[in-house]
């Protein structure tokens, strides 16, 4: 995208610059509004908004058999998860979830919007009062990543971030047993 | 009679009162439109102050320099003023003074009403100001979401000083839409028909009509959220049937067309200037016009792509992704159209043409980093973080800040009659541009590393110091080159050299003036027949001056005329009030209906009401005439009725654009009880409307007998009987309505306990207030009729009340609908 | 006014049927609406032809003013309003085509 952007950009300014040197006698209304105007944007828009609708579409959290599902409330100004796996498992500011296996992590809020976003793990989703939405993630390899809150919340929100742990197989199943806090 | 003389006879009925007393009566665009800009400059001031202190913040991690507390602040006040008080009060200003003198005319449609609008922008921005002062400014970010705005986690005045200042300078804003539309459907030169418009018209008209329909979405969310702070009425809470995604969707219904208010006047400015730096006349004038149209249309349906993150189905988000990625093409279009104009012509490098090679540069790569964002998946990363803090910088400061610096310089020889001198502005481009490339380029680099917005601070770890710093160099080097150009430009007010008329050479009308502009513009209105007049026919301006145009004569009142809205054919005769302090104290008295609400001082809020109330009456009242006025001529043999006699008058035209503006309002309560109904949690409530088929019957039957009654007193008063009789029936008609609407707000179930009840209340206000109004105005109408200031000839009045009237059959049979009907279904 | 509006009606009959045709897939997602007509789903169904109503609409709102009858007498605005009833046909081809490409209801 940066390189198709920085292409059409030098053709802007081309085009500029030669209006300096350059005089068409002609008015020609037909090269530069239908052609350049109309058509060329047209086209470039056309490509990029397939683009946006496949991976788009790519993105969408469908069923599937493996997908574990957590849940993410947010409140001013932390995170508490709790484990479909586990009955009334609970962790604060800290998400613990398998490596290599897609998650659900159904997000919302006890007070005002917030948003779950762990950068290398997906994009963001607003923690909304009242409704719970879902966002797929998932950690190719064990470790541990950075999350934060993206949506304004007042007096602490310079703080509010949390962390996800992704597990291998052998410690997701300790940590479903109990024995990784 | 000699050009001086009709020009000292003509200043003597125009001119406003002397010294600085006269600022207060004043109602002439050119002073207004000034006042304005000066006013929108000042806060654009306040706002750069407001945004060196965030780059102060922000240069070093760990800056102790503000707490999160005051940051807050900060960055809310900065977007709020600059959006509110310097953007739309700079095109208000710009189009106030350039319009009458761009059409040929002499005002706009109402000289008074710019007069209010202006206080009212004055008298708001004043009270976010003082906010501000005392460290209690609003601090939930400009786009105020609640919860977080709400009662419970913001329980300071902090947001109140937002929604009720805010609201009360919107009331600017629609007035001067109203206006401006009016005036560019209206008052025109003769023969200026739709297709020799100066292209700037048309630009503010398709601006105005989005003013018109943008703003009240969000007057309706700050009225809701600030009944919902000061009463309780649940509408953005989730637990009692409200939902905050409601906000989210009217603020955005607004905040993306503003967008647009914002740059089509920049556009407008750039149409106009840039084929006169380049001597030639504008490429696809037609295509332009179509594509400004289409802009406008496309910027609504928008809105959901500020909401990408907020869990809203996968299909509802590509609608709006497509809608997104497709307004690029007028804008392509329109930047085309400007290269094909510059091929066309001979671009020369003068200042206002670098301003607009700078627009080029940075708009170009806002358009682009636009697109980027419209695309869903790259938002999700995207999405605020200091990435779109810079997009949005390069669209508004590239797409606002230097096609208007480009005007200003164009411009400033006819505010003052003078040409540049000193030559800074040349070195204040440079630092301007260079500067902000260097602010935003890193902000934008820096928001792909993640860093989110509004935070105050960071970590050195994070790896973002570097970064910051060179930003916050690029943003002082910015204030710099501002601070050049207030310089210069009080320079050249003071001590420059006076310049010849038409410095630049260019076509349109308002250079065929004397500069700085005389208090009537024109001695005598120009008949055009193209669209460049002044390129046509070089002696213009002597010649309008000596009287060989329209209205010559000099007349003791303030005349011009108005043209039929296609043709440009005249129409009819209008005389225009004189200087009045009314505006000022009408305005007043309305800030303190807004300020009584603000430091909940709730019993001086109907003594302002009736103050209100009052002071319009007068104001309509002065207009009024005892005798009939035979037809006038304005020269050439041509003969007018004047507006009293007309079915169509000004204020006929007024109220049909403020009805549109208010029926937007209506219309985004209506779309808010239907989301509610259907997407809010919490939802059905515990107890329904109960439904009365009396109440509704004598509320939808009273609607029907006002709307009749009011044509029929029109047919009585065209045919000199007396039209008493029926005023009094729809006098009738319209108390039944406001009882029908009146025993709806008291029988609405429990409002503070569930949205459905509160937003049942909110509508039978609603559906009251314009009964009242309603009937205010056919009492005022049978006040006129008894003290003998109607006759046949004089029954302009009666077709602006059948208007009211009708809208407000219709819209108090929707609400009474919308109860009853919800009640029996349940 | 009449000519305002000839340059007016074929986007503001867009930003309508848009706004129409989001507020059907929140009811059909809010409300549970399923079934299926001719092995196709009833969700699907309903948006392809309102999908298909707006094109409808826009493609006569074209022919209506590129006919003599109902086109402006100024050339003006003849060539302003055609321009307009073209963007209202393509922004509603456009925007709309996820109705047919894209998943509903998740």
């Amino acid at each position: 995208m940066l390189v198709g952007a920085s292409v059409i950009f030098g053709f802007v300014m081309v085009l500029l610059v030669l209006a300096f040197r350059k005089h068409d006698d002609a008015p020609r209304e037909r090269l530069w509004i239908v052609k350049l105007g109309l058509v060329f944007p047209i086209a470039v828009l056309l490509a990029l908004l397939a683009y946006g609708l496949f991976v788009g579409e790519r993105l969408l959290p469908r069923q599937g058999a493996d997908v574990v599902s957590v849940k993410a409330e947010g409140r001013m100004w932390a995170w508490r998860f709790s484990y479909a796996d586990v009955e009334g498992r609970t962790t604060q500011g800290v998400l613990h979830i398998p490596a290599g296996v897609p998650v659900d992590v159904a997000v919302t809020s006890v007070d005002v919007v917030h948003s779950f976003w762990v950068p290398r793990l997906a994009g963001k989703l607003d923690a909304i009062p009242g409704h719970v939405n879902v966002l797929r993630i998932e950690a190719d390899e064990p470790g541990t990543y950075h999350g934060r809150s993206a949506e304004f919340s007042g007096e602490g929100y310079d703080q509010f971030a949390f962390t996800v742990v992704a597990h291998d197989d052998a410690e997701w199943r300790s940590f479903l047993a109990g024995e990784i806090e | 009679m000699k050009a001086l003389e009709r020009h000292r006879r003509m200043t003597e009925t125009w001119a406003s009162d002397p010294g600085f007393k006269g600022w207060f009566s004043t109602v002439s665009h050119t002073d207004l439109g000034r006042m304005f800009l000066v006013t929108a400059f000042f806060f654009f001031l306040v706002g750069g102050i407001l945004a060196m202190l965030i780059r102060a913040q922000l240069a070093t991690p760990h800056s102790a320099f503000a707490g999160p507390e005051i940051y807050n602040q900060l960055f809310t006040m900065h977007g709020t003023i600059m959006m509110f008080l310097f953007a739309i009060p700079t095109f208000e200003g710009l189009a106030v003074y350039l319009l009458p003198k761009m059409l040929g005319t002499r005002d706009l449609a109402f000289p008074r009403l710019t007069a209010y609008g202006y206080w009212c922008y004055v008298f708001g921005g004043s009270m976010l100001l003082f906010s501000m002062l005392f460290g209690i400014a609003p601090d939930g970010g400009w786009f105020m979401y609640p919860p977080l705005t709400g009662p419970l986690y913001s329980p300071g005045i902090n947001t109140d000083f937002w929604l009720i200042g805010i609201t009360f300078v919107e009331i600017s804003a629609i007035a001067a839409a109203a206006e401006i539309t009016v005036s560019i459907l209206k008052y025109r030169a003769p023969g200026m028909s739709l297709d020799k418009m100066p292209i700037f018209a048309w630009y503010a008209l398709v601006t105005a009509l989005m003013i018109l329909t943008g703003f009240p979405p969000l007057i309706l969310g700050s009225v809701l959220l600030e009944v919902e702070r000061a009463f309780g009425l649940p509408f953005f809470q989730a637990e009692l049937g409200g939902d905050s995604l409601l906000w989210q969707h009217l603020f955005w219904l607004f905040g993306h067309p503003e967008v647009y208010i914002i740059f089509l006047p920049a556009a407008g400015v750039i149409s106009t200037v840039l084929p006169v730096m380049c001597r030639t006349t504008l490429l696809g004038y037609g295509w332009i016009v179509a594509a400004a149209v289409a802009l406008a249309f496309l910027s609504f349906g928008l809105w959901v792509h500020h909401m990408f993150t907020t869990g809203i189905p996968h299909m509802g988000l590509a609608f709006f992704s497509a809608a997104s990625t497709l307004v690029a093409v007028p804008t392509g279009v329109q930047i085309f159209a400007w290269i094909g104009t510059m091929w066309k012509g001979r671009p020369d490098l003068r200042l206002p043409m670098l301003h607009i090679l700078g627009f080029f540069i940075t708009f170009v790569i806002g358009g682009l980093t636009g697109v980027m964002v419209a695309v869903v998946p790259f938002d999700w990363q995207a999405h605020d973080t200091a990435f779109v803090t810079a997009h949005l910088h390069y669209v508004l400061f590239g797409g606002f800040v230097f096609p208007i610096l480009a005007g200003l310089y164009y411009w400033l020889p006819h505010f003052t009659g003078r040409l540049r001198f000193f030559r800074l502005g040349e070195l204040a481009f440079v630092l301007i541009f260079v500067g902000f490339h260097v602010t935003f380029l890193a902000m934008h680099w820096v928001g792909l590393l993640g860093q989110r917005r509004r935070i105050s601070t960071y970590q050195p770890e994070d790896g973002w110091t570097v970064i910051n710093l060179i930003s916050s160099i690029g943003g002082f080097v910015v204030a710099l080159g501002i601070g050049i150009v207030i310089i210069e430009v009080i320079l050249h007010a003071v001590a420059a050299r006076r310049s010849a008329r038409n410095p630049w050479g260019a076509g349109s009308l308002e250079w065929a003036m004397l500069t700085p502009a005389p208090a009537y513009n024109f001695a005598s209105l120009p008949h055009v027949t193209s669209r460049n007049p002044l390129a046509d026919n070089p002696d213009l301006a002597v010649e309008l001056a000596q009287g060989k145009g329209y209205l010559a004569a000099p007349s003791r009142w303030r005349e011009t005329l108005t043209v039929e809205v296609a043709s440009g054919k005249p129409d009819y005769h209008v005389i225009y009030p004189g200087n009045t302090r009314l505006p000022i104290v009408m305005s007043a008295v309305t800030g303190i209906f807004f300020l009584s609400l603000l430091v909940k001082f709730y019993w001086t809020v109907p003594v302002a009401v009736i103050g209100v109330a009052v002071l319009a009456w007068r104001w309509v009242w002065e207009l009024g005439r005892k005798d009939d006025l035979p037809a006038q001529s304005i020269g050439h043999d041509v003969e007018l009725p004047n507006t009293v006699a007309v079915d169509h008058a000004p204020g006929w035209w007024g109220s049909l654009f403020l009805l549109t503006a208010n029926a937007t309002f209506f219309g985004s309560l209506i779309f808010g009880f239907a989301f509610l109904w259907t997407v809010a949690p919490g939802w059905p409530p515990p107890v329904w409307f109960e439904p009365s088929a009396i109440e509704l019957g004598l509320g939808i039957l009273g609607g029907l007998v006002a709307v009749v009654a009011m044509r029929l007193a029109l047919r009585a008063n065209d045919r000199a009987r007396s039209p008493l009789p029926m005023l009094g029936v729809a006098f009738a008609g319209t108390l039944a309505v406001a009882a029908a609407c009146g025993l709806l707000m008291l029988r609405t179930p429990a409002p503070a306990e569930h949205a459905y009840g509160a937003t049942l209340l909110v509508m039978g206000g609603y559906g009251l207030f314009h009964a009242a109004l309603v009937s205010l105005m056919v009492v005022f109408l049978i006040a006129r009729v008894s003290r003998g200031f109607t006759s046949p000839v004089r029954r302009a009045e009666f077709p602006i009340v059948v208007l009211w009237t009708d809208y407000l059959a219709l819209v108090g049979a929707f609400t009474l609908l919308a109860a009853h009907l919800t009640g029996y279904l349940a | 006014m009449t000519d305002i509006l000839r340059i007016l009606i074929s986007p503001l009959v867009w930003l309508a049927s848009f706004s129409a045709v989001y507020g059907l897939h929140g009811l059909i997602c809010g409300h549970g609406i399923e079934g299926d007509v001719l092995g196709f789903p009833l969700q699907r169904v309903l948006m392809v032809a309102a999908y298909a109503a707006a094109i409808l609409l826009q493609v006569m709102l074209v022919a209506g003013l590129s006919a003599q009858r109902f086109s402006s007498p100024s050339a003006f605005v003849r060539f302003v309003s055609r321009v307009t009833a073209w963007v209202g046909l393509v922004a509603t081809v456009w925007s709309l085509l996820p109705v047919v490409t894209t998943t509903y209801c998740l």
